[in-house]
This record gives structure tokens, sequence and C-alpha cells, in this order.
């Protein structure tokens, strides 16, 4: 089985990379997981994982004809990395390989991580703005919405709500991020406007950012933190539905072609 | 007329704010610049606010922020006739905004901003909230919040705007509707047309 989860904001600075990372080590206790930095354009989980000399990125999979330094023909799994208990597929942040890249490579790399994996998470780009941009949305089975409880966090969280929509993907839930005090009544308010359930709030935390720093995940850097204890929480209210994994990779494999970021 | 005269401590801060020194007007394409330039300058006055579908001269509506130092303490929107944070709600998403910057003396405000006077609470805002749900910007907010006084900082309402945009079903919906029309256009204009759901 496959389920293939965008975990998108529409707005930046959310903590997305964070989330999708603490919910991909979280569901790797149940589940064989794969995490993908689909932000090509704005690559930075290879940071928050501590990948940043990864020697083989998502970047040289979308070069046509890649090849390593010896010369070889690189594939897929030289840009999986197992990390923290999960399959870890970082982009590169390099002009040149950015200039090189063919986004429309993305479907085949996708289709081929999808059917191998149980749980494959798509860090979106934090925008709505381009067509590459949607395509995480437009591909995944559901929406893991990420949002700060502010107004232009939440209208945009409501887009990507609406986007969804529009291309039949499902919402898996809604996050609220970087929560300072008590939500109050928003978390009750929000849910009466999303599709899916609210699946918690995370604190705040210094701890987030000091991961960041030390290029590691928040579950890792500090297991024992409320925001990771937290991040455990909404990870457990989202249950995977199992998909036959050909047809998750036929439909990344047939999709539309992006156009040039 | 009936009865004794309002007092001036019971009055609505609207009606209450002394006329200050225009030292800047502007048409700020959002509200992060002005809200930052007052925190740099320490400005102890308000900002005269007048959101873009005023300036196209279909809503005439106003609102005014009040200034302590550049950390904000008041709203109202004069427009929507709502105060404190269902005035921030109001006001987001309403750019261009064209802002007037506003000088007083530094006690002028002092009756307005006075935490236990009569009538002034409806009108209070958290210290970061403008810079967080106007501008939608963190970091401004973390620094408005920590050029604050202890006793302001620790006050919370940090959600009051959130709750009150979300109070108001009619916006929500105008949000979601406007997505989606946006979302069909754009797949259209992508070549993605054929990837809609029915």
């Amino acid at each position: 089985m496959v389920e293939a989860f965008a975990v998108a904001s529409g707005k930046g600075g959310t903590g997305k990379t964070t989330t999708t990372l603490a919910l991909g080590m979280a569901l790797a206790r149940r589940y064989d997981v794969t995490v993908v930095d689909a932000d090509t354009g704005m690559a930075n989980l290879l940071f928050h994982a501590g990948l940043g000399d990864a020697p083989v990125t998502l970047q040289d999979l979308l070069a046509p004809d890649a090849r390593d330094a010896d010369g070889a023909a690189i594939d897929v799994h030289d840009a999986c990395y197992d990390r923290h208990g999960m399959r870890v597929v970082p982009c590169g942040t390099s002009l040149a390989g950015f200039e090189r890249s063919d986004p429309a490579r993305l479907r085949e790399v996708v289709a081929e991580l999808a059917a191998d994996t149980d749980v494959l998470l798509l860090d979106s780009p934090a925008t709505l703005a381009s067509k590459s941009a949607v395509l995480p949305i437009v591909l995944s089975d559901r929406v893991v919405v990420v949002t700060q409880p502010t107004i232009p966090a939440l209208s945009d969280a409501l887009k990507v709500q609406e986007y969804a929509a529009s291309y039949g993907t499902g919402i898996a839930g809604v996050l609220f991020n970087k929560v300072r005090g008590d939500l109050g009544s928003v978390g009750t308010q929000a849910e009466r406007y999303f599709e899916g359930p609210m699946l918690g709030s995370v604190p705040d935390s210094d701890a987030a950012r000091a991961a960041r720093d030390a290029g590691e995940p928040l579950l890792a850097h500090a297991p024992d933190s409320d925001a990771a204890e937290a991040y455990r929480a909404v990870a457990a209210g989202i249950d995977p539905e199992p998909n036959a994994a050909g047809d998750v990779a036929d439909r990344f494999r047939s999709a539309v072609v992006p156009e040039r970021p | 007329m009936t009865g004794e005269p309002t007092p001036p401590s019971a009055a609505p801060v609207r009606e209450r704010l002394p006329r200050g020194d225009l030292v800047g007007a502007r048409v700020a394409t959002d509200f992060a610049a002005p809200l930052a330039a007052s925190l740099d300058d320490d400005l102890t006055g308000y900002l005269r606010l007048e959101p873009g579908d005023a300036l196209l001269g279909i809503g005439g509506s106003e609102a005014v922020i009040t200034l302590e130092s550049g950390v904000p303490v008041l709203a109202y929107d004069a427009g929507g006739d709502v105060d404190g944070p269902a005035a921030l709600a109001a006001l987001a998403g309403t750019t261009p905004v064209r802002v007037e910057r506003y000088r007083l003396p530094a006690d002028a405000l002092d009756s307005l901003h006075d935490p236990t006077a009569d009538g002034n609470d409806p009108f209070r805002v958290a210290p970061g909230a403008p810079a967080r749900e106007l501008a939608g910007d963190d970091a401004l907010a973390e620094r408005t919040r920590e050029a604050a006084p202890a006793e302001r900082r620790a006050a919370g309402g940090d959600h009051d705007a959130l709750a009150a945009f979300l109070a108001d079903e009619e916006r929500v919906e105008a949000v979601r509707r406007e997505a989606r029309a946006e979302a069909r256009a754009r797949a259209d204009e992508w070549g993605l047309g054929d990837q809609l759901a029915e």
C-alpha cells in the first residue's frame, strides 16, 4: 500500500519542513515512510535533515542524463538517504543544478519512490502561484494543511484546501503550528471551515529552531520537547489509507508536465 | 439630550483621539512597511489607514491604530464600526492602503492608553497583532512584542483577531469562494484543466 500526502501551507514560514520531517519520523514507527523535498525552487529540507553535503540529491535526478562524479548514470535510490528510520530525498540548492533540472522528471522520480513505500510525504512549495508549486497538491491523495494561528496564514490554508478540492485531492487534516499560548476557541472555530479534522496544535518552540540549526529533525534533536510530543499526537491522528502502489505510481507517471520553474 | 454629559473617559476612543502632527503619508502595498517604520522611529501617535476599497471610492472607511513608542496599543475601524481585534480582522487583506502617520506629545495618549480607564478595553490589541495579522510578518511581530512594556507582553490576546475573523462566516466563505474561482482559472491557464475534479 502507499498513500501520498502533500504537506502544504500556501504561506511561507509556517514551519512546513519541520512538520514534514516530524510527521515522517512519527509515522515511521508504524509505516515505511519516504519524505521528499518537492520544493525544488526553495529547497531547505536537506539542512533540516543534516544532508547539506549529500552527494546526490533530487536536483541531480531532475537533470537529464544525470551522472555521478565518476560518470556513472545515477538512479532514484542514489538520492535516497536512510535517516531517523525513514527514507529522505533532499533537493540540492545549487543554481547550476536548478537551471539544469527538468521538472517534468519529478513525475518519474516520485512514481519510482511511490512503488516502494507505505507513506510518501511531499514537502510542498510555500506558494500557490505556479504550476510546479501546485503539482504536489494535484498529485497527492490527501493534503496535510499546515497553518499558523494568524489571519494571513489561515486564509492561505483555506486557499490550499480549495485548490485541493478543485483537483479532487482530499484533506488529511489541519495542523496549527508555532502556537503561542492558548488557542482558545480558534481550533473549534476553524474546524467548521475545513473538510478534514483539526489534527492538533504544536507550540511555538525554541527546540524547533535549535533542531534546524543542528541539522536534525525535531523528533531526533529534542524528542522530549512539548513540540515533539504534539507532533507525535498529530501523527497519531493521520491514518494512511491503502492504495495499490501501482496506481499511485501510474498517477505520477502519467501526470501533467510542469513548466520549468 | 438626556441625562448627564458623557464623562470624557467613557467616550469612545475614536471621539477622544487628539489630532496629531502629520509626519508622513503614503500608499503602501502591505502593512509591514508603515508598522516597521513606526517601530523604528519610536513613534508615539497613531496611524490613520484608508484601505484600498476606500481609496477607490467604494468604501469610504478608515481605521486607526494608536502607537506608544512604536508599539500598537488600540485599534478601531470606523468603516465597519468594530474595535480592537475585530478591527484588525476587518483590515486584514485590504491592501493597498493609504497610511498617514501622526505624532502626538508623549502624554497625549495617556488617558486613552490607561488600561484601567472605562471604555478602553475593547479597543486594545496585542502588541504584535497588527504586524502578524495585517502584515503576516512574524519577525516584525516578535520585534514589536519585545519592544512592548513587560505587562503588555504578558497580557495575551494573541488569537483574538483570528477568532474575530473566523466568527465572520460570510468573510471566510468569500475567501474560499475566491480561492475556488482562482484555482479553476489558473488550472486552465496552466493546462491543468483536465486534472480538475468534476
